[in-house]
């Protein structure tokens, strides 16, 4: 086998993580959606600057972060599973677990604001951008808004 | 005090204006805080124009006309017992400027305003969203900073929800409108409050824009 196709199958595999490995356990889930965020939270924070004019628009940088978050989006939604509510430190509320539809449909709407976003970054456009980071950030608050514990200092 | 002028001329224009500026952006900022999101862009420069807003009317407090010094509305404990106790039997003995419970109502108003402007620069929303200062603290202190925004944001409801039951009690039960005299009055705007004006500006826009520049 080439190394061409090793590499081809690498990326596939790793790309198919979340769906195909055996689910983790409860504590590495939180571990691991709480990675998904915080590298969310860095892309999107490029993203937001430059839609609001505190960078230079780019191109190819807004394409890039686009589409790795609409990458890591994708993540979390599989690691809130049976126990992961507090096998480890969470702000996660329990709610998730008793209004799952509820908080489904939100982090499915994320995805969702996301992908759409990867899209515009693709245009270049920067009007259509401050949009759709504005509705990304929508998204993500009406989430937080619902099922995250406030920060006790 | 010789002299009470008569109510609806007690208060200069800078206070008035002041005031109603306050009021609009207080409830702005809850509402656009409440929503979140893209929203906290606005909530952000409305807080840097409260804190402007309280700057100048605590310079105001010293150099305004004379009901609008803190002078004139500042008394001891006694006086405001005496105060509530008249109130309290049905009569609001007339003042020149605030009342000496109401004086403290405004001290109250403004340290509460304050702390939540200056906690807000510091704190961020988690996600997209952060202070200007948030950047040069310690993420602890950032935590910290949004844990006291938050919870001061119920102390700030609490002095509202005060301030208009009492304005309503004056309305009400000792049938004393003191909202117009915080509506009309002289139409002067004296030079002197707009350069303190402008000074209180330059220094939220130096606590806001040059601060986190030079610091960074």
């Amino acid at each position: 086998m080439n190394r061409k196709y090793l590499a081809a199958a690498a990326a596939t595999a790793v790309a198919l993580i979340p769906a195909v490995a055996q689910t983790p356990k409860a504590e590495d889930q939180i571990k691991l959606r709480k990675a998904a965020y915080s590298l969310m939270g860095y892309t999107f924070g490029s993203l937001d600057a430059m839609a609001s004019g505190k960078r230079p628009m780019n191109k190819d940088e807004a394409t890039r972060n686009a589409e790795l978050l609409a990458q890591l989006a994708t993540i979390p939604k599989g690691f809130f599973g049976e126990g992961t509510d507090k096998a480890a430190e969470t702000r996660a509320r329990p709610e998730i677990w008793t209004k799952r539809a509820d908080f489904d449909a939100k982090m499915d709407k994320m995805v969702q604001e996301t992908g759409k976003l990867a899209q515009v970054a693709r245009g270049g456009d920067a009007a259509a951008l401050k949009k759709a980071v504005a509705d990304v950030d929508t998204s993500c608050s009406n989430c937080h808004e619902d099922f995250r514990v406030k920060r006790r200092g | 005090m010789s002299k009470v002028p008569p109510e609806g001329a007690t208060w200069d224009l800078p206070v008035r204006a002041f005031h109603w500026l306050l009021v609009v952006l207080v409830v702005f900022s809850f509402v656009t805080g409440k929503a979140g999101g893209p929203w906290l862009e606005w909530h952000m420069k409305s807080g840097y124009a409260i804190l402007a807003l309280l700057a100048f009317r605590i310079a105001w407090g010293f150099a305004g006309s004379p009901p609008a010094r803190f002078s004139s509305f500042l008394r001891g404990p006694r006086a405001a017992l005496a105060y509530a106790r008249a109130v309290a039997r049905g009569q609001a003995p007339h003042s020149s400027s605030h009342n000496p419970l109401g004086g403290w109502m405004v001290v109250a108003m403004i340290a509460i305003l304050f702390f939540q402007g200056v906690t807000g620069l510091f704190t961020n929303d988690e996600s997209a969203h952060e202070g200007p200062l948030a950047a040069i603290v310690s993420n602890r202190t950032v935590d910290r900073m949004g844990d006291l925004h938050e919870r001061n944001h119920w102390l700030v409801l609490g002095a509202v929800v005060l301030h208009l039951v009492a304005i309503a009690t004056y309305h009400f039960v000792l049938k004393r409108n003191l909202t117009r005299a915080m509506v009309f009055g002289p139409l002067r705007f004296p030079l002197l409050a707009m350069v303190l004006l402008a000074l209180a500006a330059a220094g939220v826009y130096g606590v806001v824009v040059v601060l986190p520049r030079s610091a960074a």
